[in-house]
């Protein structure tokens, strides 16, 4: 069975074994698919998974809080310039006057 | 999912601190003082930035003003109780508003230059809501 022959047989069978493959361009893909796949994606990994609609997500809420923070302040200050400026005229109805 | 929970929290959080940021930013804290202390003189100070001798000036005048205006007060109180008669009242009445006019024209000359006209189209449109039945003080509430 091992016999000198049977190697030089299993030799030349291998020297003239040639494997060709085809290409596949969707190899390191799959392979990172199927680790990320056998354990949970961190939150970084994710973030960097889903760059642009979690860029997008940030960006809208950032703009919704500023621009509601610039309105909400504005409108306070609106108001408590208006009850300031009533109360200031109609304190000048005085027959007692307290000054500070 | 426990990703996209992550990813909304922290959506909220930069909405939340872009909100305070922008809020602080667009606020006049020395406003939102006055408004809280109920303090009217403290508000002409913080929205027309008069110099302390400037602020000064301003306070006395109201001061001296105050005694003329409780004696105009007096006056159309007075008239209003004995029932006077509503010509009698109305001329009472626009002898305090004129006064009230001259005294905001006064103050308005104190002020800061471009601040008096500002001060002025502030009160003067606000004269002509005038009531004889605030009690007198300047504090801005009761």
């Amino acid at each position: 069975m091992n016999s000198p022959e049977t190697f030089d047989t299993l030799a030349r069978v291998m020297r003239a074994w040639r494997l060709q493959p085809p290409r596949n361009p969707e190899f390191r893909a799959g392979v990172w698919q199927r680790l990320r796949a056998g354990q949970p994606l961190s939150w970084a990994g994710y973030v960097r998974a889903h760059a642009a609609p979690v860029a997008a997500t940030l960006a809208l809420a950032v703009a919704v809080g500023a621009l509601t923070g610039r309105e909400q302040a504005r409108a306070r200050v609106a108001a408590e310039r208006a009850e300031l400026a009533a109360s200031y005229v109609k304190a000048l109805d005085a027959r007692s006057m307290v000054m500070p | 999912m426990r990703n996209f929970l992550v990813t909304g929290l922290v959506a909220v959080l930069a909405c939340a601190g872009a909100f305070g940021v922008f809020y602080v930013m667009n606020g006049n804290r020395a406003l939102h003082r006055a408004a809280r202390e109920g303090d009217a003189l403290a508000w002409l100070r913080a929205e027309f930035n008069p110099s302390p001798a400037q602020f000064r000036a301003i306070e006395k005048l109201h001061e001296s003003y105050a005694v003329e205006c409780g004696n105009h007060c007096a006056a159309i109180m007075q008239a209003r109780q004995q029932a006077a008669p509503a010509d009698q009242v109305a001329a009472l009445e626009k002898t305090c508003v004129d006064a009230m006019t001259a005294h905001f024209r006064r103050v308005a000359e104190l002020m800061p230059a471009g601040q008096g006209e500002r001060y002025l189209a502030t009160v003067l449109p606000r004269v002509a809501g005038y009531q004889h039945d605030a009690a007198p003080t300047l504090r801005a509430t009761p």
